[in-house]
């Protein structure tokens, strides 16, 4: 059978690297970087309506740098981006109405303003017709659960709020495809928990091709979505959870003794049998042991057989998906390059931390908060 | 995971609500509206900020009583007038010239600018409806400043007011493309722009706003004539004063020099923009500060 789906999103190849700025410049702003850094290094993949692809991957990873090139935030080193068929570099102000883009950060909010005025003024900036920004943005809000806040101003949301308001703000001019940074990145597990059903069923509701990135790995893996693994600018996974776990993942055994020193003795026949060079952990009573593909609890029984007497529990345990991610990314030694935005960013957290420590002393000299613009 | 996009033609939106490109009114109402909010959200800075404007025109309002006669010759014998307009004006322009260029730094340091990049708003309308709110206020606390001087006891020829209203639009057309060039340099240095500290050294000097450009040696007032704000001041005080004094500007060759300034300067300040905003885009420089 042919797919005949035209994919929404399409990332054919793409590379980026950042230069440090060049010499001319360098008299006007310090470059943040010295030598080039290869953020993204020949990825492709594609997204269709209807479809959430999660990417995920540690810090400097390439995650951002990809959804900045599809928001036209920046422009790819070589390769191309399409988004519902426009090319992201030479056709963005197209792609742009086209995409709802939700960063990372809160801040991209208007603090001052209410929320249905946040909502008006990207209405206004993405063109929407003035019957249609009042109606969308009452919409809007509904949908996302904020009707009862429409005029509160950011400033008196909650960190779940926020993240609510910037996926409105995404929605409101019911774009074909969304763009999600980190969308749970501030919120507490219960409210991501929810913020998360929410975008799930938009997207379904919708038809909405969305390409999200977080570091919660509970919640990818709650996801069931397609999921793309990216390690220092290169895909290392394109596919279904399930599919990589049974790729990847190896049969994980967890013993209890009943005493330590047994758990001790068979630890160490594993470790120099059917488990050397795989991981065997001891922790009191109870041994933990990775096997090599397609061994069987029985092979282990086996293995242990003079110390059968002393086996109180026997359990097959499902590896966290982070201990799995752990493995395949460790495969590759060292930190990840930092490219000019995760250094931004770096120097943009450790500000709003003396912004905060300073508010700490004023508060503490004032003996009230005071409002910041 | 091998991908080839090159077959995919562009598809139309088929759903979603009545939109249009967006106009250059809807974007610069939603940046008016926004601004407006802000702004009264701070009503005593607006207040001391306006109060703080007009105190120079009360401090020429007592050098004044010090010059008089043969030292208030070179500025027409009513310094008090003088310094209303050149004073009035400069406050007029101010607006266009540092609105822009401050929002855009507002922007960066507070993370509002990739949301306003990712709207499909043409690049080069961003500057022009970022810099509108800025360039009413600046002609708010112009008038407001003129009144003021009014009220002391200034001068002013009411019956030229349609030609000073002329070279003042003038003007801030000329000061707006100032902005925006500097603003171009201020994608790339994220945190100064230089063009605008170079230039505001320059206006107050050589503009002659509180003084007679007469009274500079010749060869700074050869650079005077290469500043929008000298026309603008000098051309209303030939408008609006009897005895303008003996730098005296006439209103024809002021309006002349602005449009042509107006003319080769915006278009250049609006493309330069467009070029360090894809030069920013491309080196990643957008996402901080």
């Amino acid at each position: 059978m042919t797919n005949t789906v035209e994919p929404s999103i399409a990332v054919d190849h793409i590379g980026k690297i950042y230069y440090p700025t060049p010499g001319w410049m360098r008299a006007l702003v310090a470059t943040q970087i010295r030598e080039p850094v290869v953020a993204l290094d020949d990825i492709a993949f594609t997204v269709n309506p209807g479809e959430i692809v999660a990417i995920v991957g540690p810090n400097g990873a390439g995650k951002t740098t990809t959804f900045r090139i599809l928001v036209g935030l920046t422009t790819p080193t070589s390769g191309r981006a399409t988004v519902m068929g426009y090319d992201a570099t030479r056709q963005s102000a197209s792609v742009r109405s086209l995409v709802g883009w939700m960063p990372g950060d809160d801040r991209s909010l208007l603090m001052r303003l209410t929320c249905e005025e946040n909502l008006r003024f990207h209405g206004r900036l993405q063109g929407l017709k003035p019957k249609a920004i009042e109606r969308q943005v009452k919409r809007t809000l509904e949908l996302v659960g904020l009707g009862h806040a429409a005029r509160k101003s950011i400033f008196a949301l909650s960190a779940g709020m926020r993240a609510r308001i910037q996926l409105a703000r995404a929605l409101l001019h019911e774009p074909p495809v969304l763009i999600l940074d980190e969308p749970t990145g501030a919120v507490d597990p219960v409210a991501a928990h929810q913020l998360l059903n929410l975008i799930t069923d938009i997207v379904a509701e919708r038809d909405i091709a969305a390409l999200l990135s977080s570091h919660r790995l509970e919640e990818i893996e709650a996801l069931q979505t397609r999921m793309i693994l990216l390690d220092r600018g290169s895909i290392r996974y394109d596919g279904d959870l399930q599919t990589m776990r049974n790729r990847l993942d190896r049969p994980c055994v967890e013993l209890t003794f009943a005493t330590a020193a047994a758990a001790a003795t068979a630890a160490k026949m594993l470790d120099s049998g059917i488990a050397a060079g795989s991981a065997v952990n001891v922790d009191g009573v109870t041994v933990r042991c990775i096997l090599p593909h397609g061994t069987t609890q029985g092979v282990v029984l086996a293995q242990l057989e003079p110390m059968l007497a002393d086996i109180v529990t026997v359990d097959e345990v499902k590896r966290p998906l982070r201990e799995l991610l752990a493995e395949i990314y460790g495969a590759t030694a060292g930190p990840a390059p930092s490219t000019p935005e995760d250094e931004q960013r770096r120097q943009r957290r450790q500000e709003r931390r003396r912004e905060r420590e300073g508010e700490g002393r004023n508060l503490q000299g004032a003996g009230r908060p005071r409002s910041r613009r | 995971m091998t991908t080839t996009t090159s077959s995919i033609e562009p598809r139309r939106r088929t759903r979603g609500p009545a939109r249009a490109r967006p106009s250059i009114w809807s974007t610069l109402r939603a940046f008016l509206r926004m601004e407006f909010i802000e702004e009264v959200s701070y009503p005593m800075t607006f207040a001391f900020t306006m109060l703080r404007s007009l105190m120079p025109l009360l401090l020429s309002f007592f050098i004044g009583q010090l010059v008089s006669g043969a030292g208030a010759r070179p500025v027409g014998g009513d310094y008090l007038t003088f310094v209303t307009i050149g004073l009035g004006v400069t406050a007029m322009l101010q607006g266009a010239l540092v609105g822009f260029g401050g929002l855009l730094q507002q922007a960066f340091m507070r993370g509002n600018l990739e949301t306003y990049l990712v709207e499909p708003v043409p690049w080069t309308v961003l500057p022009l409806a970022m810099n509108t709110w800025a360039l009413i206020l600046g002609v708010f606390n112009g008038v407001a400043l003129m009144i003021l001087g009014i009220v002391l006891g200034a001068n002013l020829d009411y019956g030229q007011m349609l030609g000073f209203g002329l070279l003042i639009a003038l003007g801030l057309a000329a000061t707006t493309a100032i902005g925006i060039l500097s603003a171009s340099v201020l994608m790339l240095t994220l945190k100064s722009q230089p063009i605008l500290v170079v230039y505001g050294l320059a206006a107050s000097l050589l503009a002659g706003s509180v003084f007679s450009v007469s009274q500079l040696p010749l060869w700074l007032r050869l650079f005077a004539y290469m500043i929008p704000h000298t026309y603008v001041i000098n051309g209303a005080r030939s408008l609006l004063m009897d005895n303008p004094g003996s730098f005296e500007m006439s209103f024809g060759a002021a309006v002349l020099v602005l449009s042509l300034f107006s003319v080769i300067a915006f278009p250049i300040g609006l493309w330069l923009f467009r070029r360090s905003l894809e030069f920013a885009r491309k080196m990643g420089l957008l996402s901080g500060y």
